[in-house]
């Protein structure tokens, strides 16, 4: 075939040009000097400080809230540097050694981006009844104390492009620090965005942050608090439950972005109230549950399992453990009580961090905790966190970096 | 005592997985480790509320129709994988300024007739050139079949059967598209696609471009239905059905030598033996921080030197879920180019700046209608950076706020082009930075392009001397740093042809 055409001036050169490609490359190499070879990346870096394996932190303070039952740890980083940036409203995992075991926790944030430039962050910790992990660090940490945790994590934040100019959050207990840390944000200049936060609590006296919140709305009127208290009638509180009433009360006529944080309890009602607004998906946010600690309440769940105990095998690299995994945990829970340092972050179903390998075996996933990718669907790849056996199971299980 | 594997694969993204199918496929004793907690590096998928976003793919190239499959469909057909396809049907919607400064918005589509005859009509009297162009790009393909058989090339063989390639891929595109007279405006039409290989088109090699633009105008482009995670996937199915060994967040922490000869890596889960190591990882990075420095080879050394760190596009992805359907929205294009000026050098230039307006569209349920929920509808954004170090300047606090302004940047943009509001319908948005691929994949500033394909390190000239650049016995590289350079196409092939090589090494009895 000749296309008749020639690109240099004589086509012969051309051809020597092509077959000299090797050659030339080869003569610029070693005309080039044989300089030691770095590898530090401006972007890389930068990534590293903001998505590190782990921090590692210290105790600089610990805040007692007696009457609600809570204490906040103020964590330092141990190096010094500034903690890793965040978005206001997310969590970090906490990496707890607690007897033989590793366990993590996640924590929403209650303290200001802002201090994460100086090395702090605060998670604030609510004693529950058979709270495992919360009971233990309210009993055991102490200022000083050295404890490892992941850097800002979820999507459980403010994004102006997404959500409605006016955001009207509704806490339960604990649940209020995601939006504690929002309302820092809007008075330290980080954020933008009009806070309602409509907080229950059972008494006035139980009022978490109480005297921050009030402080905050003092100094911006971007942040207003109103306080709901459940088994109380006082003036000036509204009294019962988060209901759509109240919201519409305090919404006004612009449109508005829900987000939603507190006990599961609290979910089951205001789920329902808020189903009543007829919002569209996008204006309604909620932070994690958790995985269900009744799992065989939940629909499909053959009930015959409950309550059984299941071998299960591990694999983590080079290595294996065979446990007991019961029936009526996540199979994270059992893995963890096994001295194994699996990954995990939400422990909801949704960071998909923990995500394993099933290679035997059967599971049952609640729907409303399961967040993983199509794919995975399909190929027997599961979230540990809020999966749970139902048969014998060998799984594979990815290593951790803390 | 350490786990003792014939290969590992060091980098479970494209050519990781294809180079670790292809030593299973071969019957090696295979172990695939990575640092993150899931296969694919690029080619993966993401989930934010109700949505599942894949965070990298366009479209795939050279895959082709059944009487004409390309090499990524025999190399998925070979190896036993078996992804549920979509075919693409047009090759893209450019709204531009052509070099000339009159605007410019074509659409183009695939195949060698329809492209021609769309050509025809946006820049008359361009069909004869046009003709002559995919002649060559025939003649390319026969060229890189020959050339890619493993085997030493020929030159008389190569003179007899490739006269034109020899003729014309000594040298850039721009150059050789001018001599093939093509018209200024057609020439800008084709170039649409320069960004996918880093470079404009007086830099890059004819061989490289002319074989990207036949790749993905002749043979037919795909993109998976269930998002990248899902080839990623069908591969891993494949290596654990034929009884391969993954380790996830697992970090090659260095290779292990015994001399000069390696056998083995330590790994965050422990040490491991081996014969051969296939890493997916960037050459600089192994040298610099993996090997022992007294046996990082001088050439090597001068290899890194004059490539001089400079590594090929960073991205930035803007990912949109919308609460309404795409015919509600009125998307039309599955993939639209919204560029400043269809002259690469010029745009080239503008990349630089992170403030620049280039910008690729993709409009999933365009093809794949089930791809979100129903009545919604699921969108991408590629903003696309060159040498730029505006990323690494900025501080923590402005991050997030650089991260809303590219968000707005792309409103703008389909405001602008196509005239759709889609502020009020946006229900899930993330952004992907540098920073962020650098997080995932580990690669130099985030980029997952390698090297430069410059005017004397393009895929061609590496192509010729492989083994060249594999300087340590037993380790080869693969990946976007390795010969065929970026591209989920080019690294699969890559992967593939690489592990290919080891595999044939040790039967030989090599590395012993």
């Amino acid at each position: 075939m000749s296309l008749n055409f020639k690109v240099g001036l004589i086509g012969l050169l051309d051809m020597l040009k092509f077959a000299n490609l090797a050659k030339d490359r080869e003569k610029i190499i070693a005309a080039a000097p044989a300089e030691e070879i770095k590898a530090d990346y401006p972007v890389n870096n930068f990534a590293k400080a903001m998505h590190p394996d782990f921090q590692q932190f210290v105790i600089d303070g610990i805040i007692d809230h007696k009457a609600a039952g809570a204490k906040t740890f103020v964590l330092k980083r141990a190096d010094g540097k500034p903690a890793s940036y965040f978005r206001a409203g997310q969590y970090i995992s906490l990496k707890l050694p607690i007897g033989d075991s590793f366990v993590t926790r996640p924590y929403s944030i209650s303290s200001s981006p802002k201090w994460a430039l100086d090395g702090k962050v605060c998670v604030t910790v609510r004693a529950n009844p058979g709270g495992f992990a919360a009971d233990w660090m309210l009993d055991n940490f102490k200022a000083g104390d050295e404890v490892k945790g992941s850097e800002g994590l979820g999507s459980f934040y403010y994004q102006k492009y997404r959500d409605a100019d006016h955001v009207i959050a509704l806490a339960g207990g604990s649940g209020i620090t995601p939006f504690l840390s929002m309302a820092y944000a809007i008075r330290d200049g980080i954020e933008d965005f009009k806070l309602t936060i409509l907080f229950g609590s059972r008494t006035e006296e139980s009022i978490l942050f109480r005297k921050e919140l009030d402080d905050i709305a003092a100094q911006t009127d971007k942040v207003k608090v109103v306080h709901v208290l459940s088994d109380e009638s006082k003036d000036g509180f509204e009294n019962g439950f988060i209901t759509a009433d109240l919201i519409k009360k305090y919404a006004g006529d612009e449109p508005y972005s829900v987000f939603i944080c507190g006990p599961e309890a609290m979910y089951r009602f205001v789920d329902k109230e808020v189903e009543k607004l007829g919002l569209d998906k996008k204006f309604v946010r909620q932070e994690f549950l958790g995985a269900t600690k009744t799992v065989w309440e939940k629909p499909g769940y053959p009930q015959d399992k409950k309550d059984k105990v299941f071998k299960l095998t591990v694999k983590q690299g080079p290595d294996e453990y065979v446990c007991d995994c019961s029936a009526n945990e996540p199979i994270l829970v059992a893995i963890e009580r096994a001295g194994i340092k699996a990954p995990s972050k939400c422990r909801s179903g949704d960071c998909g961090w923990c995500r394993s390998r099933v290679t035997s075996g059967e599971v049952f996933i609640p729907e409303e905790t399961d967040g993983r990718r199509w794919a995975d669907k399909q190929c027997g790849e599961i979230h540990p966190c809020t999966s749970f056996a139902l048969s014998d199971i060998t799984i594979i299980v990815p290593g951790e970096y803390y | 005592m350490a786990a003792k594997y014939d290969v590992v694969v060091v980098g479970a993204g494209n050519a990781g997985l294809s180079a670790a199918v292809k030593c299973v496929v071969e019957g090696k004793k295979t172990l695939l480790i990575d640092q993150h907690n899931l296969p694919g590096g690029c080619a993966s998928s993401f989930r934010r509320g109700r949505f599942e976003f894949d965070p990298s793919v366009h479209e795939i190239c050279d895959f082709g129709p059944d009487d004409n499959k390309g090499h990524v469909r025999l190399l998925m057909e070979r190896n036993g994988v078996n992804v549920d396809w979509i075919t693409v049907p047009e090759c893209y919607r450019c709204i531009s300024t052509y070099s000339d400064g009159t605007p410019m918005d074509v659409t183009m589509p695939c195949g060698r007739e329809e492209y021609i005859a769309a050509m025809e009509k946006y820049v008359p009297g361009s069909r004869e050139s046009m003709e002559k162009f995919f002649d060559l790009l025939l003649e390319i393909r026969a060229a890189k079949v020959y050339m890619n058989d493993g085997t030493p090339n020929d030159a008389k063989y190569m003179q007899k059967h490739f006269p034109n390639t020899l003729r014309s891929c000594g040298y850039d595109a721009l150059k050789v598209m001018k001599a093939l007279k093509i018209p200024q405006k057609a020439i800008d039409i084709i170039g649409v696609y320069w960004p996918y290989l880093g470079v404009p088109l007086d830099t890059i090699n004819f061989f490289h471009f002319g074989n990207m633009i036949d790749m993905y105008v002749i043979r037919q482009a795909v993109i998976p239905h269930h998002t990248s995670h899902e080839i990623s996937m069908t591969f891993m199915n494949r290596f654990y059905e034929l009884g391969g060994e993954a380790w996830f967040n697992c970090r090659a922490e260095e290779f292990l030598f015994d001399g000069d000869r390696l056998c083995g890596v330590r790994t965050s889960l422990g040490d491991v033996e081996c014969e051969q190591v296939l890493a997916n990882i960037n050459p600089d990075i192994i040298d610099a921080r993996m090997i022992p420095k007294e046996l990082v080879p001088e050439r090597d050394k001068k290899l890194s030197a004059a490539r001089g760190k400079k590594f090929s596009t960073k991205f930035c992805m803007i990912y949109m879920a919308l609460n309404r359907s795409v015919e509600e929205m009125g998307f039309k294009d599955y993939c639209v180019f919204f560029a400043e000026t269809a002259d690469s050098r010029k745009e080239y230039e503008y990349m630089k700046s992170i403030d620049n307006d280039y910008n690729i569209l993709i409009s999933y349920n365009n093809l794949i209608p089930d791809f979100s929920p129903e009545g919604t509808c699921v969108i991408s954004f590629t903003k696309l950076f060159s040498e730029s170090d505006d990323w690494a300047k900025l501080t923590p606090e402005e991050y997030y706020k650089v991260k809303d302004k590219m968000i707005a940047k792309c409103i703008d943009d389909v405001k602008k082009n196509l005239g759709i509001d889609v502020t009020p319908y946006i229900e899930e948005v993330e952004v992907a930075t540098p920073m962020t691929f650098a997080r995932y994949l580990g690669t130099p500033d985030g980029t997952p392009y390698g090297f430069e394909v410059n005017e004397w390190d393009g895929i061609i000239a590496r192509m010729m001397n492989i083994e060249a650049d594999f300087t340590i016995k037993g380790l080869r590289h693969i990946g976007a740093g390795s010969f065929m350079a970026d591209g989920y196409s080019s690294t699969w092939i890559n992967g593939d042809l690489t592990a290919a090589l080891a595999c044939r090494e040790m039967k030989e009895g090599g590395n012993k």
